[in-house]
């Protein structure tokens, strides 16, 4: 393929050339001779080359981010799952303590059957959805299984008039909070970051400098071609630069929208969906607790302490749009430990119990109801966004890849017109 | 040629990445590590020896006197079970009131008194700093008048607080597996070396067991009922406690019995008070003399606990305590 020929062997150039191409520079100090056809060999791999990696790159960057916008849409599916476990575990837990204060209401227990159906199928659901999750979705199974096993034992020996009942059930609660508590604020934190990290996987930056080192190295190849030609703009490569320049303008504008909505997101919808879930379970643990309190008749000061801890919690998330409920509950609640504290055990029971909207279990159902709204429709929406134009992403990573294909053609044509100039 | 190679090699290179990020996972989540709760070493209280452990203070019907040292001037706040079966229990088939032999004596009082009666459940151990008694050298402020809670009286707990007359004698006994009745039967006490016995904290029986056979394991509960959820649980394998209490757990579970056996004490139930309300102790203990008396006593009892624990009279009071 090497050719040795010396400035002062080469033809003259054909007369149909359109202008003089004879190489600028013909002696190098030193050699006496240079090889113009090696030269532009090596100068066509390294242009093209540089299209060719410039559209890897760039494409591989945005596929990256194509993938790390699929993978936090998963992650806050599985936030949700996570959260929603909690807070219907805790639900079904304010509902069998309360039901047990007035001998175990079976109204109740459709609706504690329920939230426990909800739980174990949310587990099996989450172990589905992320292996890293599997281990620990098993050990909070099993915590679950002891719970329900405790809770059950309580109404049998309940339904028959034996006291044991009530202390398998405190029993139960305690080892709820102590063996499933930490276990769902384990997961709930995980996929809390596991979501917020993969919102993180838009690279603006990354493909910026990608584009400019790609559109230096045609620069600097356009000008190692003015040096030895006598044509200050190479066509090709002038084409092939221009393609960088809009593919980089395109994935650069493309990823930084993306990266700002995420960011958006990340601060607004996912971060209420988070705050509501909790708002939602430390209502249900305030209600339990309530209940629990009761149903120790003044020797549960270690429960109203939590109830304080709980409300604490809620209060740091309340909305207008669930602050009346909660207001409403808080106000019967202080009414209820007035009541107990003051001798007057029965009506405190009947104002916890009751399901009129004197007691305190409405206004807590409609706080439930209310912030359970909140998180699915802000989870929905994270989801959704998340998921929108992900088929354009995608797209434009491909059309990254074929450009940067295309310009590495031009770099070719635009050197191969120099060598026929040359010849 | 070379560039094309180049190509390939890259295209090669972008698939393979996208490969490893697809199949690149989460670490596995990990529930961080629970610290250990505290361990509270038990209490420490250097038994005191006396001969006047049942005697209390003469009975006197001053109810003006008892209800001046009432925490609340319309109210008597007495400290009781809701788990002892048929001493003090939450019934849910009756709404879930607290009745038993105990809640009957706590209800005579505040009835003779003329105030309304709160019943506050409390645990074993918490009776003594309920009733402000002095800890480990701790103070606690008082909270409830009177405790009725199966309280044995004893020297040492004279020492915290002060009782009325005795109102039950009760002795202290075990109950185990219907499995184990006859090893039981054949060895007493004996039999149970090596074995984990259940008694709540805070109470006289886990020293008690000890002291008759150091070898068993005695394991604490936060009352009696949470040791019968222990026994039913399979944790413990027996449980050691008052026969009032014991014919309760028993009543609540078939396969729960209490062998015929020796008592291993005598256990003499006061109402527990502060030990500077001398004024009610002796209005209580004048309670308790019109209740033998007039039979309501023997009423009671045959109500709630004759079932179980078979025909018994009233124990005889002494008084005389300054």
């Amino acid at each position: 393929m090497s050719q040795t020929a010396s400035p002062q062997a080469a033809p003259p150039p054909p007369a149909a050339a359109p202008a003089p191409a004879a190489p600028a520079t013909a002696t190098r100090a030193g050699t006496g001779h240079v090889d113009t056809p090696g030269l532009l060999n090596r100068w066509q791999l390294i242009g093209m080359s540089v299209a060719i990696v410039f559209g890897l790159l760039s494409a591989f960057v945005q596929f990256l981010g194509w993938q790390s916008d699929g993978r936090a849409a998963e992650d806050t599916k599985q936030l949700q799952r996570v959260q929603e476990i909690q807070s219907s575990l805790l639900r079904a837990d304010a509902l069998a303590t309360n039901a047990f204060l007035v001998g175990g209401l079976e109204k109740q227990r459709a609706t504690y059957d329920e939230e426990i159906n909800t739980v174990l199928r949310e587990i099996t659901n989450a172990a589905d959805a992320q292996p890293a999750d599997r281990e620990v979705l098993g050990e909070l199974n099993v915590a679950v299984g002891d719970y329900t096993r405790a809770v059950a034992d309580a109404r049998s020996n309940n339904r028959q008039g034996f006291p044991v009942g009530a202390e398998y059930l405190s029993g139960a609660s305690t080892q709820l909070r102590a063996d499933a508590t930490p276990i769902l604020s384990a997961l709930v934190k995980a996929n809390t970051e596991r979501a917020e990290g993969s919102m993180d996987g838009q690279h603006p930056f990354w493909l910026l400098l990608i584009g400019l080192l790609a559109l230096a190295g045609l620069l600097w190849l356009n000008q190692q071609l003015a040096q030895h030609f006598r044509r200050r703009l190479n066509k090709g490569i002038a084409v092939a630069a221009a393609i960088v320049l809009v593919v980089t303008v395109i994935g650069v504008v493309g990823a930084w929208i993306r990266d700002s909505s995420n960011d958006t997101l990340r601060d607004g919808d996912l971060a209420l969906a988070i705050s509501q879930a909790k708002a939602r379970t430390a209502a249900n643990d305030a209600k339990a607790n309530e209940s629990l309190a009761l149903i120790k008749r003044g020797s549960g000061a270690v429960y109203l302490e939590e109830w304080e801890g709980s409300a604490t919690n809620v209060e740091r998330s309340l909305r207008r749009d669930t602050g009346e409920s909660w207001n409403d509950y808080v106000a019967v609640y202080r009414e209820i430990r007035k009541l107990d504290d003051g001798g007057n055990w029965e009506k405190a029971r009947d104002l916890a119990t009751t399901s009129a909207a004197s007691g305190s279990s409405k206004p807590l159902d409609d706080f439930d109801k209310a912030s359970d709204q909140i998180v699915k429709a802000a989870s929905g929406h994270v989801g959704h966004d998340l998921r929108s134009g992900r088929d354009v992403a995608l797209a434009i990573s491909i059309f990254s890849l074929l450009l940067g294909i295309g310009a590495a053609l031009f770099v070719s044509r635009g050197i191969g017109e120099r060598r026929r100039e040359f010849s | 040629m070379k560039s094309v190679r180049l190509s390939r090699a890259m295209v090669g290179v972008m698939v393979a990445g996208g490969l490893f990020m697809s199949a690149c996972g989460y670490d596995a989540t990990v529930v961080p590590e629970a610290k250990a709760p505290a361990t509270t070493s038990g209490s420490a209280i250097k038994p005191v020896e006396c001969d006047n452990a049942t005697q209390s203070y003469q009975p006197s019907n001053d109810a003006a006197a008892a209800r001046r040292e009432l925490l609340n001037p319309d109210r008597l706040v007495v400290g009781v079970s809701a788990d002892t079966y048929q001493l003090g229990w939450a019934n849910p088939f009756d709404d879930s009131r607290i009745q038993g032999f105990d809640i009957d004596v706590a209800k005579a009082v505040a009835d003779a008194l003329g105030v309304k009666l709160q019943l506050r459940v409390i645990s074993a151990a918490d009776r003594p700093t309920l009733l402000g008694a002095k800890t480990d050298g701790e103070a606690h402020e008082q909270e409830i008048d009177l405790v009725a809670r199966n309280y044995t009286m004893n020297c040492t707990r004279w020492t915290q607080i002060g009782f009325s007359a005795v109102y039950y004698n009760a002795t202290q006994k075990v109950l185990v597996r219907k499995d184990d009745v006859g090893d039981f039967e054949k060895r007493g006490v004996a039999s149970l070396a090596g074995k984990d016995v259940c008694a709540p904290a805070g109470s006289t029986s886990i020293d008690n067991i000890k002291e008759i056979q150091p070898d068993v394991e005695a394991v604490p509960a936060a009352n009696h009922t949470g040791c019968l959820v222990k026994f039913q649980q399979g944790e413990v394998d027996a449980i050691t406690g008052d026969d009032t209490v014991l014919a309760g757990l028993a009543a609540q579970d078939p396969y729960a019995v209490v062998p015929d056996q020796q008592k291993l004490t005598d256990e003499p139930y006061g109402i527990g008070a502060n030990k500077g309300d001398k004024d009610l102790i002796a209005f209580v203990n004048s309670v308790l003399e019109q209740r033998r008396s007039n039979g309501e006593w023997q009423k009671s009892y045959d109500k709630w606990l004759k079932p179980y624990l078979g025909n018994a009279t009233a124990p005889a009071p002494t008084y005389g305590r300054r």
